[in-house]
C-alpha cells in the first residue's frame, strides 16, 4: 500500500514538473473560481455570471468558471481575502471594480493596492448617473446645484457606499460646482441607494447607468446627467455633466473586469490574457449583456494596466483633500 | 383573474417537468446545511441562460419556494436551520422530533408552508399596487425602529430569564459588529484573520444550533442505544390536516405577519418567522408549551416564512427594486432575457410574468405533496443512534459552513461559536436571542447611521426619528412589547419563587 | 442559602467570564480608532456590560434560576469528543483535505461513542460500513452535485 501511495505521489510530482516545463499548457485542468466582492444579484455579480458563461467552451478556457460571492464593506471583504488568502495558482480569479478598489487602497485600512493584483481583461464600463424621483421638481443638474447653493449641506443624495464609483462621482460634483451636499452611503449597494431615491428618503442619488435605465423604464426616476466624457448609447437624451457646465470627467466610471493575485505564474497570466478577452467577445455574451442593459467595454491586459495607472493618479489627487 | 388564463403554460410537459425538477432539487438543497435559498437560486441562473424566459423563471420560482420549505427539514430533524428564515422552526420543530413526533412536525410544516405560501402569492396577485407603496414606506428611521422592535421580542423567545435573554441578544449584536464597518470601512474587533470578513450569518447559525447539540450527544456518553431509542410515531396526513384546522390562529398569525413583514425591503425575510412565532406565542392560551415541541410554534413559523415569498417579490415586480437578496438574483434571471420588471411588466410580458406567478402557485402544491410523501420516511432520522447522529451533524456542519463562501475561516468561526454556545446554554443563555441580535444588530446600526446622516442634513435627529405616523406606531409597538415582557417577567417571578420555596 | 454547591460555583465562574468579556469589549469600544466607527459598539457594549455585571452579582448571591450547569461526569464524557472535533476542524480538515479528515474523524467519533462493546468484531464492521456510506453520500452531494471545491491534500 505504501508503495502505491509513494508511486502515486511521484507520478503527481512528475505531472506538476511537466506542467511547469511546458508553460502550463494544460491549464486549466479543473474548474476555475471567480470571486465577486458583491452580493449575489448585484450588478457586478449579474454581469460576471454572464461574461463567464462561455468559459467552458473549447475555444475559451475549456473549463467552467464558478462565481463565488464574498460581499461586505463595499467590496473590501472580498478583495482583502483575495489579496491575502487566495492561492496564486490561476484557479482563483476575481472580478475588479475600478475606481472602487483603487480608491479604497488610497484611503487605507485595507491590505491591497494596485500592486497586489495582475489585471487580465476588462469587460464592462458602467458610468454613474444622477437620478431624482419622477415627481421631483428638479429637472437638470443646474437645478440640483442651485438648490445646493441655496441650502448648503442640506441636499441629501444616496450612493452605494464610501469610496466606490458613486462616491467619487459625488466628490467630483461637489468640487466642480463648488457646493457642499450631504452624500448618504447605503449598505445594500446600488439597489438600496435607488430605493432611497424612489421612496423619497433622499432628494436625489448617484447610481449605475444600467440600474437607472431600468428604473426610468419603470417610470420611477428622472436621470439628470451622466458622469462620463460622452453621452451613453442607452440614453442618448441625457446630457453629460460636462455639457451642463460642470468640469467632471470619467474618473467615476465603474470599470469591471477580471484579475488574478500577484505571484500567479506568468505563463498562466499570458494564457488568460490571450483567451479571456475573446471569451468576452462571444456573440451570446454580448446579446445577454445588451438585453440586461449592461454596457460592455472590452479592454486587453495592457489597456487595463494603463487605465489602472491613470485612475490611481486621478484618484490620489481627488482624495488628497479628504 | 387574468392569471387563470395563463395556467395552461405551466402544464406543458416540458414546463411541468422543470417545475417538478426544481421542486425536488429545491427540497434537497434547502435541506442541505449551508445552502440558503439565495445561493440555490444563484446556482441555477446559468441553467436558465439556455431556456425560454418563461421556462427559466418557472425553474427559479420552483427553486425559491421549495428551498424555503426544505430548510425546515434540516431545522426539524437535525437542528440545523438552513437559513435565518428557519430559526423559529427549529425551536419547536426540533423539540417535536426529539419526542418522536418528527413526522407530525414535518407534515405540519409542509401544510403550513402551503397555506402561507398560497396566500402570499395570492396577495402578490391581488394587491400588488398598494403593497408596493407599503414596501416603500420604510425609510431608515422606520427600519431602525423595526430592528428595535425585533430586539424586544427576545424576552419571549427565551423561556428562562429575561436578563439572560437580553444579554444573549447583546452578545449577538456585538458579534455582528466584528469585521468591516460597512459605512466607514474601518475594521473592528478583528482578532484573527478568519474574522476579517465579519461573521457570516449562515455559518454562525449552523454553529450556534448544531454544535451544542453534537456536544450534548457526546456528553451523553456511550449509552445503550436500545435502552432509549426514540419511538418515531406514525402520523396520518389527515390527522395533520385536522391539527392544522384546530390551530387556525397560529396559521393565520403566521400568514398575516409573514406577508406584511416579508414586504419590508432588506429586513423582512430574515425575521418574518421569528416575529410570527413571537406573536403566535403571545396570543396563544397555551403559551407555556412553546419551545417544548408545540405544534403552534411550527405552524406559525413555517406559514410565515413561506407567506413571505410572494410579497417579497412585490417591490421587484412593480418598482424594479429587489427587496431581498433572492429577489436580486431573480432580477438577474429576468434581465438576461431582456425583461425589465416594472409597472408594465404584466402588460408587455404578460405570459412570462403570469406563468412565473402561476408556477409558484403550482410549485407550492407540488412541494407540499412531495414533502408530505417523504415526511414519514424522513422522520425516521430521529431513530439514528446518537453516536452516529453526532458525527453526521458535525460533518454536515463543517461541509455546510465551508460551502457558504468556500472559506475555512467560516468553519473556524462556526465551531468556535458552537462550542461557546454549548457552555453558555449550560448556564441559561440561549441561541435564539443571540442569533436575533446577530441579525438585527447590523440592521439597527446601518439604519441609525444612515438616518442620522439624513437627519443632520435636514431637520435634526429628534424630529427625524420621533415624528411621522409610521415612526409613532412603531415606537408604540416597541413600548407595548417591552411592557408585555416586563409584566410576564414579574408574573413568572412570583410563580417561580413559590416553586423555589417548595424545593 | 449559603451553601456553595457545584452549579452555583459554576454559575459564578460562567457569568464572571461573560462579565469580563463585557468589560473588555467596552474597554475596546471606547479606546479604538476611528471613534466614529465605534458609536454603535459603544452603545451595545454599555448595555452588555451592565447586564453582564448584573447577572454576575445575581450568580454570586445565588439567585440564578435557569441553567443546570455541567456535571463532572458529563464533562469527562464530552471531553474526548470535543478534543477530536477541535483537531478535526482546526487542523485535519485543511491539513489532510476535507474528505480524508472527515473519514478519520467520523470513524474515531463513532468508535468512541458507540455503546457496543469494543471487543465485538461485528460492531467494527458496522462502523466501517456506516463511515463509507456516509462519505459516499457527502461526496455525491457536495463534490458532484454542488461542485464545492473543498481543500484536498491526500486522495480526493
Amino acid at each position: 500500500m505504501r508503495n502505491v501511495i509513494a508511486g502515486a505521489a511521484l507520478a503527481l510530482m512528475g505531472m506538476t514538473g511537466a506542467a511547469l516545463a511546458d508553460g502550463h499548457a494544460n491549464y486549466p485542468d479543473r474548474p476555475v473560481m471567480m470571486v465577486v466582492s458583491y452580493g449575489a444579484g448585484g450588478a457586478t455579480d449579474f454581469q460576471a455570471r454572464i461574461v463567464t458563461m462561455t468559459a467552458g467552451n473549447e475555444d475559451a478556457l475549456g473549463m467552467p468558471i464558478a462565481i463565488l460571492n464574498k460581499p461586505g464593506a463595499g467590496g473590501r471583504v472580498g478583495w482583502n481575502w483575495f489579496a491575502t488568502q487566495a492561492e496564486p495558482d490561476g484557479y482563483t480569479l476575481s472580478a475588479y471594480n475600478v475606481p472602487h478598489f483603487i480608491a479604497q487602497s488610497i484611503k487605507g485600512g485595507v491590505e491591497y493596492s494596485t500592486d497586489s493584483f495582475e489585471p487580465i481583461a476588462n469587460w464592462g464600463a458602467d458610468p454613474a448617473v444622477f437620478v431624482v424621483a419622477a415627481d421631483s421638481p428638479m429637472n437638470s443638474m443646474t437645478d440640483v446645484v442651485d438648490f445646493a447653493k441655496a441650502n448648503p449641506g442640506k441636499l441629501t443624495f444616496s450612493g452605494a457606499g464610501l469610496f466606490v464609483g458613486h462616491h467619487i462621482a459625488a466628490l467630483q460634483l461637489e468640487k466642480a460646482a463648488g457646493v457642499k451636499m450631504a452624500y448618504i452611503p447605503t449598505k445594500g449597494g446600488g439597489a438600496a441607494a435607488m430605493k432611497a431615491v424612489i421612496a423619497g428618503d433622499v432628494m436625489g442619488g448617484v447610481n449605475n447607468l444600467s440600474d437607472a435605465f431600468r428604473a426610468r423604464e419603470a417610470g420611477s426616476v428622472k436621470i439628470l446627467g451622466v458622469f462620463d466624457l460622452e453621452r451613453n448609447a442607452f440614453m442618448e437624451d441625457v446630457p453629460t455633466l460636462m455639457e451642463q457646465g460642470f468640469d467632471v470627467d470619467n474618473a467615476s466610471v465603474n470599470f469591471r473586469g477580471v484579475m488574478v493575485p500577484k505571484g500567479t505564474p506568468q505563463g498562466i497570466i499570458d494564457k488568460l490574457a490571450a483567451t479571456v478577452p475573446t471569451m468576452f467577445e462571444n456573440k451570446r455574451v454580448a446579446g445577454k449583456m445588451k438585453a440586461g442593459g449592461s454596457p460592455m467595454h472590452i479592454m486587453n491586459r495592457e489597456e487595463v494596466q494603463a487605465m489602472w495607472a491613470k485612475r490611481e493618479e486621478t484618484l490620489k489627487e481627488l482624495l488628497a483633500g479628504l | 383573474m387574468e392569471f387563470l388564463f395563463y395556467f395552461g403554460d405551466v402544464f406543458t410537459p416540458f414546463n411541468f417537468g422543470l417545475l417538478l425538477l426544481g421542486t425536488v432539487f429545491g427540497l434537497i438543497f434547502g435541506a442541505t446545511p449551508g445552502l440558503s435559498p439565495t445561493m440555490t437560486v444563484a446556482l441555477a441562473i446559468p441553467f436558465t441562460f439556455k431556456l425560454e424566459p418563461a421556462a427559466g423563471l418557472i425553474l427559479l420560482g420552483a427553486l425559491y419556494t421549495s428551498t424555503v420549505a426544505g430548510g425546515a427539514v434540516s431545522a426539524i430533524l437535525l437542528r440545523i436551520p438552513g437559513a435565518p428564515a428557519n430559526i423559529a422552526t427549529t425551536l419547536d420543530g426540533n423539540a417535536m422530533a426529539a419526542k418522536g413526533e418528527g413526522a407530525k412536525a414535518l407534515q405540519l410544516s409542509f401544510l403550513a408552508s402551503l397555506v402561507g405560501g398560497l396566500l402570499g402569492v395570492f396577495l402578490l396577485i391581488a394587491v400588488t399596487e398598494p403593497l408596493s407603496r407599503w414596501a416603500l414606506a420604510f425609510g431608515p428611521s422606520e427600519l431602525f425602529w423595526i430592528a428595535i422592535l425585533g430586539v424586544t421580542i427576545i424576552g419571549s423567545l427565551d423561556g428562562g430569564s429575561l436578563v439572560k435573554g437580553l444579554l444573549s441578544g447583546c452578545i449577538g449584536m456585538w458579534l455582528a459588529t466584528i469585521g468591516f464597518d460597512d459605512m466607514l470601512g474601518a475594521q473592528r474587533f478583528v482578532f484573527h484573520p478568519s474574522l476579517g470578513g465579519g461573521i457570516n450569518i449562515i455559518a454562525a447559525l449552523i454553529g450556534l444550533f448544531a454544535i451544542p447539540q453534537v456536544i450534548t450527544m457526546f456528553a451523553g456518553g456511550r449509552v445503550d442505544a436500545a435502552a432509549e431509542v426514540i419511538k418515531v410515531q406514525k402520523h396520518r396526513i389527515s390527522d395533520a390536516i385536522r391539527e392544522l384546522m384546530r390551530r387556525k390562529r397560529a396559521a393565520g398569525i403566521g400568514t398575516i405577519v409573514g406577508s406584511i413583514i416579508g414586504l419590508i425591503p432588506g429586513v423582512g425575510g430574515q425575521i418574518a418567522g421569528l416575529v410570527a412565532y413571537d406573536q403566535a406565542k403571545k396570543l396563544s392560551p397555551e403559551r407555556d408549551k412553546f419551545g417544548t415541541g408545540h405544534s403552534e410554534g411550527v405552524i406559525a413559523a413555517e406559514s410565515a416564512n413561506n407567506a413571505m415569498v410572494g410579497p417579497s417579490l412585490v417591490p421587484l415586480l412593480t418598482l424594479s427594486i429587489p427587496g431581498s437578496p433572492t429577489a436580486a438574483v431573480l432580477l438577474g434571471g429576468l434581465l438576461i432575457h431582456g425583461i425589465f420588471p416594472g409597472p408594465d411588466l404584466f402588460v408587455n410580458h404578460a405570459n412570462v410574468a403570469w406563468t412565473f406567478i402561476n408556477s409558484m402557485l403550482v410549485g407550492q402544491i407540488l412541494m407540499c405533496v412531495i414533502g408530505l410523501y417523504i415526511s414519514g420516511v424522513a422522520a425516521k432520522i430521529a431513530q439514528v443512534p446518537k453516536h452516529v447522529m453526532a458525527a453526521v451533524v458535525l460533518a454536515l456542519a463543517v461541509f455546510g459552513s465551508y460551502s457558504v463562501q468556500t472559506s475555512m475561516g467560516d468553519v473556524y468561526v462556526m465551531l468556535s461559536l458552537g462550542v461557546m454556545m454549548y457552555f453558555l446554554e449550560r448556564f441559561g443563555f440561549s441561541a435564539a436571542p443571540l442569533v436575533l441580535g446577530l441579525i438585527l444588530g447590523p440592521i439597527a446600526e446601518e439604519n441609525f447611521a444612515q438616518g442620522a446622516m439624513i437627519a443632520n442634513a435636514t431637520d435634526g435627529l429628534g424630529p427625524y426619528f420621533l415624528t411621522g405616523g409610521m415612526n409613532l406606531v412603531l415606537i408604540a409597538l416597541v413600548i407595548a412589547s417591552i411592557a408585555y415582557s416586563a409584566w410576564m417577567e414579574l408574573r413568572s417571578r412570583r410563580y417561580i419563587s413559590k416553586e423555589e420555596i417548595i424545593q | 442559602m449559603s451553601d456553595l454547591s457545584l452549579p452555583r460555583v459554576q454559575h459564578i465562574v460562567a457569568s464572571g467570564v461573560v462579565a469580563l468579556v463585557g468589560v473588555w469589549v467596552t474597554y475596546l469600544s471606547f479606546t479604538q480608532h476611528p471613534s466614529e466607527a465605534y458609536v454603535f459598539p459603544r452603545l451595545i457594549a454599555t448595555v452588555f456590560v451592565v447586564l453582564a455585571v448584573w447577572t454576575f452579582i445575581k450568580a454570586c448571591l445565588g439567585w440564578t434560576k435557569v441553567g443546570n450547569g455541567l456535571s463532572g461526569a458529563h464533562f469527562i464524557r464530552l471531553l474526548p469528543g470535543l478534543f477530536i472535533t477541535m483537531i478535526y476542524v482546526f487542523w485535519m480538515a485543511k491539513g489532510l483535505g476535507f474528505y480524508t479528515a472527515t473519514t478519520i474523524a467520523f470513524f474515531i467519533l463513532l468508535t468512541l461513542y458507540d455503546p457496543a462493546p469494543h471487543g465485538a468484531v461485528l460492531s467494527w464492521v458496522k462502523r466501517v460500513i456506516i463511515t463509507a456510506v456516509f462519505l459516499a453520500v457527502m461526496y455525491g452531494l457536495f463534490a458532484l452535485l454542488l461542485k464545492v471545491y473543498t481543500p484536498r491534500e491526500i486522495f480526493f
